[in-house]
């Protein structure tokens, strides 16, 4: 669909797949974390994984994994530098509306589809919690 | 588009910028230019000028010959363009004769199919004799006939012109769809090849333009470009180079990503005859289309992909579903179409960067690479 055509995105989205901020790369264990967070499918075509380090309640550390389009990699990668530092109910508060604000909006189509990731960062939150 | 195709444009503006159904000398003019075209495309595929009618494209062409056939069975298959099927799906019926309307290659996995095989089985098919098989509309679209076949074939040959040889009457169809753009030609144009004496009825009713079976002034600076690339492939055989250059080429790029790309697979049957030869359509396990195209295109390499993140859609590709039923491999899938201008240094460009990309995003990805 983009054949000959421009970049549909933004510049910080097209940063944000260039350059992708906090991902785990390869082997999961590699990142000693206290709780993991999955949300979507990928036979929607997008899944997103977040691991937390959590230090007196707040996200010490982030990482991430996504099978998915450029906008599900760049809105984990900005959720995750959104997310890192705060504290766990800080975190829990941040919306799909933060992330496209944060990435100077993603194209509507893009948005329903790929903005997932707050999910999954809710799902780990409420896993380390539960633990 | 083609050198040659925007210097006839560009010529045609400033000559032939009239409306060719006038009776002015501009409009003879560029009337007689407008069948110039016509003859060369009736030659290239083996029909009589009288049986070509020019369009905005192939959407159109697809178009007016299912709702010729509104009311009717109509047989077609999930790899056809939206313009057939969601047509098709819309208007067809019980009436007969019934239309099949079947693509001879497919445009995302480059798949030929056997067409002669579906011609066999249309004309096996005889209709009840009844008075009125089509709905008479006025004086328009007067070939409004049937010689009461049991069935008619149409096929959307947009994807084939000048990649492969075609010659309508071998195929036995009684319709078939072009379009310029496919062939280096304008965007905006087309053509319909419809048989003599086969049931038709005009989409756009106007004027008197082609015959009173397409309303509306002729594109004919459109017309004068589709032309020019009609002409090239005729003069260079295209389709020759085709089999030989770019098959080659094809067919190296389908090797080393096999071999050099774990978890990839080829979603193009490359053995001879079975697909066309500028066409490979891959998947890669774990990395998702929209993603591997704009890491490819950062890199100045234009390819498409059956994802549906690629296509504001939120289904997968419709012909990748059908042909494997796996929504993954869809989502995965990166189609690679080669030009006559592509060489052995385009492959090595394109593996320079591939395997790293996708290794990239196998790495980061939620789903884990099955096979090495």
């Amino acid at each position: 669909m983009n054949e000959g055509q421009d970049w549909i995105y933004t510049d910080i989205v097209k940063e944000h797949f260039m350059h992708p901020r906090n991902f785990l790369f390869g082997d999961e264990s590699k990142f000693k974390c206290d709780a993991v967070g999955v949300v979507g499918n990928p036979i929607c075509g997008d899944q997103m994984k977040m691991y937390i380090k959590v230090k007196d309640d707040k996200i010490e550390d982030i990482r991430w994994k996504t099978y998915g389009c450029a906008s599900a990699i760049a809105s984990t990668s900005a959720l995750s530098e959104l997310a890192k530092g705060k504290t766990l109910d800080e975190a829990l508060k941040i919306s799909a509306k933060d992330i496209d604000d944060y990435l100077g909006n993603l194209p509507k189509h893009k948005f329903h589809c790929s903005v997932l990731g707050h999910q999954a960062l809710a799902d780990a939150i409420k896993n380390y919690r539960e633990r | 588009m083609l050198p040659e195709v925007l210097n006839a444009m560009h010529g045609a503006e400033t000559r032939f910028f009239a409306n060719a159904s006038a009776l002015h000398t501009p409009g003879h003019l560029a009337m007689n230019e407008i069948e110039e075209v016509r003859k060369t495309l009736a030659k290239l595929i083996g029909a009589k000028p009288s049986e070509i009618i020019f369009t905005s494209g192939a959407s159109e062409s697809n178009n007016t010959i299912v709702r010729t056939f509104a009311g009717h069975q109509i047989e077609t298959s999930p790899l056809e363009h939206h313009s057939i099927i969601e047509l098709a799906d819309k208007v067809s019926g019980n009436k007969l004769p019934k239309l099949y309307s079947y693509m001879l290659a497919n445009n995302e996995i480059g798949e030929i199919l056997d067409i002669q095989k579906i011609v066999k089985e249309a004309r096996s098919l005889t209709t009840p004799k009844e008075d009125s098989l089509f709905e008479p509309i006025s004086e328009w679209g007067k070939p409004l006939v049937t010689d009461r076949r049991g069935a008619y074939v149409h096929s959307d040959l947009t994807q084939v012109l000048g990649k492969i040889p075609i010659n309508v009457c071998e195929l036995g169809l009684d319709y078939a769809t072009f379009s310029a753009h496919k062939i280096g030609g304008p965007i905006g144009v087309g053509a319909l090849y419809v048989k003599e004496g086969v049931p038709f009825a005009p989409l756009i009713i106007g004027g008197n333009q082609e015959n009173k079976r397409r309303g509306g002034t002729y594109n004919t600076v459109g017309i004068i470009g589709f032309g020019a690339a009609l002409k090239k492939i005729q003069c260079e055989k295209s389709w020759e180079q085709y089999d030989t250059h770019v098959r080659k080429l094809r067919d190296l790029l389908a090797r080393r990503i096999l071999t050099e790309i774990p978890g990839s697979s080829l979603n193009t049957d490359i053995a001879p005859g079975k697909s066309l030869p500028n066409i490979l359509n891959a998947s890669f396990q774990a990395a998702e289309g929209e993603s591997i195209q704009l890491y490819l295109d950062a890199e100045g390499i234009v390819v498409s992909t059956g994802s549906a993140c690629a296509s504001g859609d939120i289904k997968p590709s419709h012909v990748l579903m059908a042909k494997t039923g796996d929504a993954e491999v869809a989502h995965s899938s990166i189609r690679f179409s080669f030009g006559l201008d592509n060489t052995e240094a385009d492959i090595e460009k394109v593996m320079q960067v591939l395997p790293g990309i996708i290794d990239r995003l196998q790495k980061i990805s939620t789903i884990e690479r099955k096979t090495k």
